[in-house]
């Protein structure tokens, strides 16, 4: 599958590339990553025109993520059903609903480009808790636009190391959503251990922590 | 009792995404110091020209190499398209590319030195 994909963006060049990264942003497991970092290959080829690429790349994503969007928003539970088993299980997007609201626009720029795979998750879920349209344009274009020019230059600068490179930030993304889980959870820690540390005194006795206790 | 049991499976999980992030960035730094000396390999999605440039190679001698005309003005066909067109197997192609360059690194002044 990912060799006919790239094959496609080799010989055809902006046209495949914008329909592969539009069908991605909606949800599809496709290697996104590997597929800019080729196209700035060829931008240092002289196949392919930066600020083009840029451009097509950044139309195509946010064309997917709207897509997405709007199935949340207006598509009805059945079809948001249907569209979120396409990537995982329906019951995923409850939590990312919570992450919306708590994380807001800085959430989705950066699932826009650091922690793409959950970029079709946070479409549906902004779409499922009406999340505003403006401020999801504005933190997705912005994403989208960071993502490709990043991916694109680093295919440029690196072009006759297309292979080695994918790796290296495969493994640069797995490092940095590590970092991120270890950073909430570390927080979560710290505030259960002072919650339970605090001394029962000063609980209220009708609270239900201390009921709790009791129990 | 419980309170201690949550404590310790979330620091459990804690001490999991340090090790994670240890892990991933140590392996991430390794295969970027090889970058520069890692040889890139042949793969059928790719173009004469892109393997050509990923080895700094003119592609015209790949295309010599296994006796196909490049259309004009830039033949972008993969190496896959290349072997159904001209009736070949993949990984026999394939294999005459990986020949040429070999014999283009070995060459005095050629792409490896």
């Amino acid at each position: 599958m990912s060799d006919q994909l790239l094959a496609l963006v080799s010989q055809y060049g902006a046209p495949a590339l914008f329909g592969i990264v539009a069908i991605a942003a909606i949800g599809a497991p496709l290697p996104v990553t590997l597929l800019l970092i080729v196209a700035g290959s060829m931008v240092s080829q002289g196949a392919l025109n930066l600020w083009l690429a840029i451009g097509v790349v950044s139309a195509g994503s946010v064309l997917g993520d709207q897509c997405g969007y709007a199935i949340g928003r207006w598509g009805g539970p059945a079809l948001v059903d249907r569209v979120s088993r396409l990537f995982g299980k329906r019951a995923r997007l409850q939590p990312m609903e919570q992450k919306i609201r708590a994380w807001g626009g800085p959430g989705i720029f950066v699932t826009r480009w650091l922690i793409s795979p959950l970029g079709p998750w946070i479409n549906l879920a902004s779409g499922t808790a009406a999340y505003p349209w403006h401020r999801f344009v504005f933190w997705d274009a912005l994403g989208e636009v960071t993502g490709a020019a990043l991916y694109i230059s680093l295919g440029k600068y690196f072009s006759d190391r297309v292979i080695s490179l994918e790796g290296v930030l495969g493994d640069l993304t797995w490092a940095v959503a590590a970092l991120l889980a270890a950073v909430v959870l570390g927080y979560q820690l710290f505030a259960y251990l002072r919650r339970t540390a605090r001394p029962s005194a000063n609980i209220d006795p009708r609270s239900p922590e201390s009921q709790a206790e009791t129990e | 009792m419980r309170r201690w049991r949550t404590a310790l499976l979330i620091g459990l999980a804690f001490v999991l995404a340090v090790a994670g992030t240890f892990t991933f960035a140590y392996r991430a730094g390794r295969r970027a110091h090889m970058l520069r000396f890692e040889n890139q390999p042949i793969r059928p999605w790719m173009s004469v020209p892109f393997i050509a440039h990923t080895h700094h190679v003119p592609p015209s001698e790949l295309f010599a190499a296994i006796g196909v005309q490049p259309r004009e003005p830039h033949d972008r066909r993969s190496v896959r398209r290349l072997a159904h067109d001209l009736r070949r197997p993949v990984p026999e192609l394939m294999g005459e590319l990986q020949h040429a360059l070999d014999a283009e690194v070995h060459k005095p002044g050629g792409a490896g030195k």
